[in-house]
């Protein structure tokens, strides 16, 4: 049980580069699942070893329960790490490599055999204590790894990208797993990913990070609703959002090669710092279809030829190329038959678009709530 | 599940296929003679008077003079060389196999000044060979009084073996995860502790190949040993086993049984380490 409170928090590296990890400012709750979130080289894994004291913090404060930790050393933390590479020890059973932390930590022998054993029960792993790690599948010792965060009942979990080495049925598996697991615990849990699918699914916050810097968070669909800017708004959902450069000529209405829309979200005078300058207007793929009646009345529309399209099973992704060579993909209904070459129109409710600012890529804060048709 | 199905046995090497087995045994055959030949013929040699050797070099020892080991090990002091070989030899093993695996280990792991430093002159000391610095070792053992003493031998034999066991070592210690290190850190291991428990027993196949070079090597040596020790009663093996050549004479067949007593503990070494180095050799996976 704890609050992990980040304060201004910056890592830099000897060189006098940018700062891998830039200012993050970010409190994660008692009990609270937080998905730290982006590409790679975005700071976030830096930050978790920052939390974890496998790093030095360059300034800022780290503090855990109110209690400043930069200086506090990485086993003195009480703090549980799952790594990517699972970083079980091969020289020792599974059964030892559970217990390591709590044979260090002097706990008795029958409450460290109690619990290994309650563990091993939990996750499965009863079976193969006597066993080393090279005698595991991929399933098997991702789990071992959880497990040995979990017997020491540490005050925080941190997970390092823990799903990446898995295949996708797994993956689907040890997630729900690990859901299950934040539930029963309800322990304080920091999770870094790449993966939205896991952001969205794990989180009950979400921090996007990009370039060392915080982007945003919030709750997932929040997130996914709300994108503080394009880089937000393209890292979340899949294929990422459609943006089209426009320059707002008149508030209200956008228009810029093939595509045009109403800006009924936003009132004029949201939109009255933008008139006149350039903007991005964005899309999501599954706001686009076409059908112009379910767009409704004041529907935008996207015109353009039909380049490329991938039939999924379930939908199918059609990329289209507007004109100047700006290109967009929807995600369509599976039934739906088009040709590449084909001239195609995509209708899109005014609710579904997204409006930012082409200067500093920020979002355009509107009137009416986002995703208010869904 | 059809993948790991498809795929051949990655463990089996591709030699038996292209030889096949009978070969295979051929060659491993081959070269078993060749190499145990000369052996099994010192062997014979060493319960062969120096007068039979010569009437007949190859002859089957007929009666077998085992009293050859008696008069080297009691007569000979050979017992006296023993002792000095295996306390000089173990000592200085043991020193530079602890002290080598932690420098490897702070060279391979900590990022500090001067680290590429050390590491390039230790690296620079295996280049040059170690004759050349034996007329100044010869005269700072003088100067601190360590001439003709096993100790002072002790210390040359640490010195000279330290480099390579610092480098083969650091090389495989390098390779060790950094995950590793720092899932037992969060474990609450120190770093101390960390050394002992994850990189010696992990690091453990190189180890005992150090070991076992480290111990051949030095077993056998006889350079230093010569130029460093004049007193009869500090000889180690190889300089007791000199004893026997004079300037016009050899005693072969008393080298000959010297050399087998002197080969039983390298065999002995090999045998109790060479397990753990096969079995850290296929174990391997660090995943």
């Amino acid at each position: 049980m704890a609050v992990v409170q980040l304060d201004r928090i910056c890592k830099r590296y000897g060189g006098g580069g940018p700062p891998a990890v830039d200012d993050v400012d970010v409190t994660i709750g008692d009990g609270e699942f937080m998905v730290l979130l982006g590409p790679s080289g975005c700071g976030k894994s830096t930050t978790l070893r920052m939390i974890a004291g496998l790093e030095t913090i360059s300034s800022g404060t780290l503090s855990i329960d109110g209690r400043v930790v930069n200086e506090v050393p990485a086993k003195d933390r009480d703090i549980a790490m799952v790594f990517q590479s699972y970083a079980l020890y091969p020289h020792m059973t599974v059964a030892e490599n559970l217990s390591f932390g709590l044979r260090r930590r002097k706990t008795p022998a029958p409450e460290i055999e109690r619990r290994v054993r309650e563990v091993a029960e939990i996750l499965g792993l009863a079976p193969y204590l006597a066993r080393k790690p090279h005698a595991l599948s991929g399933g098997q010792r991702q789990r071992v790894a959880l497990g040995r965060a979990m017997v020491r009942e540490p005050m925080v979990f941190l997970f390092d990208e823990p799903l990446s080495n898995l295949d996708a049925a797994l993956r689907v598996n040890t997630r729900n797993e690990l859901i299950k697991q934040h539930r029963r615990l309800g322990s304080t849990m920091i999770y870094v990913t790449h993966d939205q699918v896991e952001a969205m699914t794990m989180g009950t916050r979400i921090c996007v990070m990009n370039g060392g810097r915080v982007a945003q968070v919030g709750a997932p669909l929040d997130v996914y609703w709300n994108p503080a800017d394009t880089f937000v708004a393209r890292f979340l959902g899949s294929p990422p959002m459609n943006l089209f450069a426009a320059t707002l000529a008149e508030p209200g209405r956008v228009e810029a090669g093939g595509l045009r829309s109403r800006l009924t979200r936003w009132r004029p005078d949201a939109l009255a710092p933008v008139v006149g300058r350039d903007v991005m207007v964005g899309v999501r793929a599954e706001d686009l279809s076409l059908d112009r009646e379910a767009a409704g009345p004041e529907a935008g529309s996207v015109a353009g030829r039909v380049f490329a399209v991938e039939p999924l099973g379930a939908e199918t992704l059609v990329s289209v190329e507007l004109e100047r060579g700006v290109e967009c993909t929807a995600r369509l209904s599976r039934g739906v038959q088009a040709r590449i070459g084909e001239a195609i129109e995509l209708f899109f409710p005014p609710t579904a678009t997204f409006l930012f600012d082409a200067a500093t890529t920020r979002a355009v804060p509107a009137s009416a709530p986002l995703g208010a048709v869904h | 599940m059809a993948a790991a199905i498809a795929r051949p046995a990655p463990s089996r090497s591709p030699l038996p296929r292209l030889f096949g087995r009978g070969g295979l045994a051929l060659v491993i055959g081959a070269y078993t003679v060749y190499t145990l030949g000369p052996f099994l013929w010192l062997a014979t040699m060493s319960v062969r008077t120096t007068g039979e050797i010569s009437a007949d070099h190859y002859a089957w020892p007929r009666p077998f003079h085992w009293e050859q080991f008696r008069v080297a090990w009691v007569d000979s002091d050979f017992a006296t060389y023993f002792w000095n070989s295996t306390i000089v030899v173990v000592t200085a093993v043991a020193v530079v196999t602890l002290v080598g695996a932690a420098a490897a280990h702070a060279l391979a792991r900590y990022r500090f000044a001067g680290n590429r430093l050390v590491y390039g002159i230790l690296f620079s000391s295996i280049i040059f060979p170690p004759q050349i610095t034996l007329i100044s070792l010869y005269q700072i053992l003088v100067d601190y009084n360590l001439y003709n003493s096993l100790v002072g031998l002790t210390l040359v034999y640490i010195s000279l073996q330290l480099p390579l066991t610092v480098y083969l070592l650091e090389g495989f210690f390098a390779r060790i995860p950094q995950d590793l290190f720092d899932a037992a850190k969060m474990d609450g291991y120190g770093d101390l502790e960390i050394f002992r428990r994850i990189v010696l027993p992990i690091g453990m196949p190189a180890i005992a190949t150090t070991l076992i070079l480290n111990f051949i090597q030095l077993w056998n040596e006889f350079l230093f040993a010569v130029v460093l020790i004049t007193d009869p009663e500090k000889r180690t093996l190889p300089i007791g086993i000199r004893a026997f050549m004079g300037d016009h004479f050899q005693d072969i067949g008393m080298i000959a049984a010297g050399v087998m007593i002197s080969v039983v503990p390298v065999i002995l070494a090999y045998a109790f380490f060479s397990e753990k180095l096969i079995r850290g050799m296929t174990a391997g996976a660090v995943k």
